[in-house]
């Protein structure tokens, strides 16, 4: 059998052509890639119409989600190219390297093994986590010996070098020759450090090549990675790797086609055989011939659709400087530096921050691929997908805004949909604030990421269908909370998610934490959230009178134990049990339920009178009760003289009066009966005394805002001096002399005749 | 060394141009005196083939001379954009020098600049004895080097008034200049083209109109990437400077300049090197220029006035006065940092006494 093997760069559009091509004179009977081969049977979609790369094949373990693989494809990887030859020529195609059921199992091995190092020295399980991660993208892609070659060449970089020589190449005689005796080199001088895994994949991939041949097969073209292709052509005896291959282990191993974007191609997604710039590949692979002239065009319309003024005379130069950049720098054609530079020289005088513009929309060109409808997916992705399509919400690879008016059906039922996603645990959508008032607007920003597969995948367990999974897997949260505040974090969640059984679960569980708990403040915590809940049953048609009635009989426990926690408090408990206090009664008042108000407001008379209550909680019952308009006048008065009378310490009265004023100086200034008292008492207070519980009031007054705290001063100043005598206020500006001077003017006017003294 | 106080470029490293020139086997455009990547070469300094050491003129990103030298060879227009002190004008004198073999084509644009310093002038005495000839006409650097091809210098090109920029567009989108007096016009031999150097800090600049703006490429130079880069920089040119003066004091110690450096970096850019603690920044811009001459007038201090030494009190003046150039506000913010930062570093007591000693 005759072997031609093709050694190319993952993902280089010049490197795709060239297979193209050699494939298309050789005319081959079988194509040989390196590729998993557990994803042989998936490979038939490749011609698909409906398939639109950039797709990659998800590899995972279904038992242990942990462990998954993506391995992407473009339309300009060489890969893709080649499977997609052998599948328009119907011939046999076959992935050639190391299954991944293989790769998941050794990983495992290993990963055991080390853990029972590392438990011998430190027990830690969050390592595990973040190996799995690491290990997710394939080792192999990661080396880049190539390097050695561009330095010899006088390149900075691999990449670079690799361009110009392979990828922007016209003229491919021989080229994949060159590549092979450039590797086998490479190979020699520099050895890759995992061997043990490089041997057993190129093993693997000879082993391949030998069955291939077994199958009476005469011509194969081999495409692998250029740095394998050495390997492939001196095959070593069949014995070794036979041995080599012997006995591996094997996990139980599941293939997907999944859509992927261009982001996540490029480098900065850390993705390890990632390039730089995918749009600029998608480019020069439609347009080999391009000179930058219509390169420099796009970047043009771009420019001009953000309002920058750009004439075809820009256009012509910035190309023209391309060009005798690239011969200056002894390039045979402008690469993507060239024409960047021209672009920023001359299209965005010398600006950067347009530079970035392009580089998003242009170089990257962030694109999402299509995989068929019809591939064989886990439920739960394919009901994701219909109801994506029914609602009119595509998945897209840049974000995109969307308000919502809950009013509308369709609207509400995307958000229900959202909603039902993000307690899956697929942040597709991100809730942000809406501008305006209303409870019925939602403003969603939407974008997809190609991992969420796997997270979909993951949460197939729970049900095939976006409602069913979301509801078990709340329901099994539920079961696994312990504290009421994340239960009742759930049910805010869920309420807008439309999941009643999901409700009353959470419902249920929560009656059962609050009956359990011994702690009124971590009930205090939780009702006004569940107030809030509760009031969203407008919008969103969703039966708020299951949560009504929870937060009812939770009121009603906190209103039996509130006045025993009020006792014996340390100041900041104090400080914290009145903020509470002042959201529960906030709560209350939301909710306009008589059942509900009552007993409220005869626990807070309870606190209020009670003896041992702390004195700043106190104060501020009191306060809330004069608030509910329930302590008036006499009764007011008579409480506060209590809670200000000589026999209480100094610094308890000072407590009490800084919870009675809490939040708000104008009941103050408003009240002047309760000025007085307080005035009077102020005014009582021996020097040392007063300089004792200065500190208190000052943090009082602290809280008032500036406009308050300067009338409250004003009114002060004037109460003082009203204190002595009681002078006429408005006789002080009067001078009768002069006044009597006016009068008979003012008679006149009035047509009067009198006699002049 | 000559009499004279500061050599052109193309004198100064006239050895090296020859060099250059020697062993430079690319094409050359037309009327070049080097081809496009020994032009490069010049700027950046390197060895040559012939173990020639070409000195480093621009310190900086290769990629940007490359730029510059590429707009050249095509028939747009350089404009070199930055900071005050960024190496503009020395990036555009090089150039010149390298290209054309002559630096001395330059229009200095200022507020006063008028048209007739553009275009042509006339000679009055002979306009009127001879009427509108060619011999009453005054040519401008600007015609001239149309005339023979060469580079032509534009310095400080947004201090021009906008009406009288706009008499460049025709020189360079039409490559001619027309003399309706004479009903001829100049037009420009290959080899001719401007460099303009504008910079982007000062106030009341006239802005390009964007006919002209479209007419040149845009070269931003930077401000030095790191402090190495920046010290390295003002070691050069010091040592030029005291090559060119003739100053008998002792070169500056690599400590001194680096002190200086850090000092302007650290105001220019309102933190310490360390990162650690924030810095109310000056009004003026204490470029890589503004350090070099510090450190040229620190070794003249110490050369007439001092042992030949450079001391930290010879360098003071020249700092507080590169750093104070607001009278009320710079004086609070140097003193800050003086008893902020300078105090505090205790290989800087000596700076810090000279400091003290002066305000």
């Amino acid at each position: 059998m005759a072997t031609h093997v093709l050694g190319i760069r993952h993902h280089g559009p010049g490197s795709a052509r060239n297979v193209r091509r050699f494939l298309e004179t050789l005319q081959p009977d079988i194509v040989l890639v390196e590729g998993p081969p557990d994803a042989d049977p998936i490979l038939q979609w490749v011609n698909n119409a409906a398939m639109k790369p950039p797709v990659a094949i998800l590899c995972f373990q279904p038992d242990q989600l942990l462990h998954s693989v993506f391995y992407p494809f473009a339309e300009f990887s060489p890969e893709w190219q080649a499977i997609l030859y052998a599948r328009q020529h119907n011939i046999p195609v076959r992935f050639m390297d190391l299954p991944v059921a293989h790769v998941f199992a050794l990983e495992q091995q290993w990963q055991e093994k080390r853990d029972h190092e590392k438990a011998a020295s430190t027990p830690s399980t969050s390592i595990t986590h973040a190996a799995a991660t690491d290990t997710a993208p394939l080792p192999a892609f990661t080396h880049d010996p190539v390097a050695h070659l561009a330095r010899a060449a006088g390149f900075s970089d691999g990449e670079k070098w690799w361009e110009h020589m392979f990828e922007f190449r016209q003229d491919n005689e021989q080229v994949f020759e060159a590549v092979t005796e450039a590797m086998q080199v490479l190979r020699e001088a520099y050895p890759k450090k995992d061997a043990y895994m490089e041997r057993l994949r190129e093993a693997w991939m000879r082993k391949t090549i030998r069955q291939a041949e077994k199958e009476m097969y005469t011509t194969a073209a081999v495409i692998c990675g250029a740095w394998h292709a050495p390997a492939l052509q001196n095959m070593p005896k069949q014995k070794e790797d036979n041995d080599l291959l012997k006995n591996l282990p094997k996990v139980k191993v599941e293939c997907t086609w999944i859509p992927w974007t261009y982001n996540r191609l490029s480098f900065d997604s850390g993705y390890g055989a990632g390039i730089h710039s995918p749009g600029w590949y998608h480019h020069t692979w439609h347009y080999p011939a391009d000179d930058g002239t219509r390169w420099m065009a796009k970047v043009a319309a771009l420019l001009r659709e953000k309002q920058m003024d750009t004439s075809v005379a820009h256009v012509i130069e910035a190309v023209r400087l391309a060009e005798s950049l690239a011969a200056l720098r002894g390039l045979s054609k402008a690469g993507l530096e060239e024409l960047n530079e021209a672009t920023l020289s001359v299209l965005c005088h010398g600006e950067p921050m347009l530079l970035e513009l392009i580089h998003n929309t242009l170089i990257v060109s962030d694109t999402i691929g299509e995989v068929p409808t019809d591939i064989p997916k886990p439920p739960l992705q394919s009901d994701i997908e219909k109801t994506q399509k029914r609602l009119r919400l595509p998945a897209t690879a840049d974000f995109k805004d969307y308000t919502l008016d809950l009013r509308k059906e369709n609207d509400l039922e995307r958000s229900i949909f959202l909603h039902r996603l993000q307690l899956l645990g697929i942040p597709w959508g991100e809730n942000q604030a809406v501008a305006g008032k209303g409870t019925f607007k939602e403003q969603w920003r939407l974008q997809w990421e190609p991992e969420y597969a796997i997270t979909i995948i993951e949460k197939g367990n729970w049900g095939n269908t976006v409602q069913e999974a979301a509801t078990q897997y709340v329901h099994h949260q539920a079961q696994e909370a312990n504290s009421l505040t994340m239960v009742c974090g759930l049910l805010a969640n869920a309420m807008p998610a439309a999941l009643p059984q999901a409700v009353e679960t959470l419902i249920h569980c929560i009656n059962n934490l609050a009956a359990a708990t011994g702690d009124v403040l971590q009930l205090m915590e939780v009702v006004p959230g569940l107030v809030n809940v509760a009031r969203y049953g407008n919008v969103r048609n969703t039966d708020a009178d299951m949560v009504t009635n929870i937060t009812s009989s939770m009121i009603i426990r906190i209103c039996i134990s509130l006045p025993a926690a009020c006792t014996a408090l340390d100041e900041t408990a104090a400080q914290a049990l009145t903020g509470q206090l002042y959201k529960m009664d906030d709560a209350i008042r939301l909710l306009q339920q008589s059942a509900i108000t009552e007993p409220w407001q005869q626990t807070l008379y309870t606190i209020a009178r009670q003896d041992s209550a702390t004195p700043m909680v106190k104060g501020y019952a009191t306060r809330l009760l004069a608030d509910h308009q329930l302590l008036q006048g006499e009764a007011l008065m008579q409480c506060f003289y209590f809670g200000m009378s000589h026999a209480q310490t100094p610094a308890s009265s000072a407590a009490w009066l800084e919870g009675f004023l809490k939040g708000s100086g104008t009941f103050l200034l408003l009240d002047p009966q309760l000025w007085h008292v307080i005035h009077h008492w102020v005014s009582q207070l021996t020097p040392a005394v007063f300089e004792e519980v200065l500190p208190l009031l000052r943090r009082t007054f602290s809280h008032f805002t500036p406009a308050e705290r300067r009338k409250l001063g004003e009114k002060a100043k004037q109460t003082n001096r009203q204190a002595p005598p009681t002078t006429n206020q408005e006789n002080d500006a009067f001078d009768p002399a002069r006044a009597w001077r006016g009068v008979p003017v003012v008679l006149q006017l009035l047509g009067i005749q009198i006699n002049k003294p | 060394m000559s009499a004279i106080l500061r050599g052109h470029a193309e004198q100064l490293y006239a050895q090296e141009l020859e060099e250059l020139k020697k062993q430079d086997n690319g094409s050359r455009p037309e009327n070049w005196l080097l081809s496009p990547p020994a032009v490069v070469a010049y700027l950046m300094g390197g060895t040559l083939k012939n173990g020639f050491e070409v000195s480093p003129k621009y310190i900086g990103n290769r990629r940007l001379m490359e730029i510059a030298v590429a707009t050249l060879t095509t028939d747009r227009a350089l404009l070199l954009y930055g900071l005050p002190g960024t190496a503009k004008s020395w990036v555009s004198e090089h150039l010149s020098a390298a290209i054309s073999g002559d630096s001395t084509m330059m229009v200095q644009g200022t507020a006063g600049t008028s048209e007739e310093s553009i275009r042509y002038g006339w000679n009055y005495a002979r306009l009127l004895a001879e009427g509108p000839t060619e011999n009453a006409l005054v040519a401008t650097p600007v015609m001239r080097a149309m005339q023979l091809g060469k580079i032509v210098r534009i310095e400080e090109l947004t201090r021009i008034g906008a009406d009288v920029q706009d008499a460049l567009i025709t020189i360079l989108s039409e490559k001619s200049l027309p003399i309706p007096e004479l009903n001829t016009e100049v037009q420009a031999v290959r080899g001719f083209n401007v460099i303009a150097t504008a910079n982007n800090r000062d106030k009341g600049v006239n802005e390009l109109s964007s006919a002209l703006k479209r007419r040149f490429n845009t070269v931003i130079l930077p401000v030095p990437d790191s402090i190495e880069e920046e010290i390295n920089i003002v070691k050069r040119r010091v040592e030029s400077y005291e090559k060119v003066m003739q100053l008998p004091a002792e070169l500056p110690a690599l400590q001194e300049i680096r002190r200086v450096v850090t000092m302007f970096r650290e105001l220019r850019n309102g933190v310490t090197a360390d990162g650690k603690t924030k810095i109310k920044t000056p009004s003026g811009t204490l470029s890589t220029a503004e350090a070099i001459s510090v450190m040229n007038s620190g070794l003249s201090m110490a050369a007439y006035f001092g042992d030949g030494r450079l001391t930290a009190a010879d360098l003071a003046a020249g700092i507080i006065g590169a750093v104070i150039k607001d009278p009320m506000q710079d004086k609070l913010i140097w003193q800050e940092y003086v008893e902020t930062v300078i105090k505090t570093r205790d290989e800087w007591k000596d700076l810090y006494r000279a400091c003290r000693d002066l305000a």
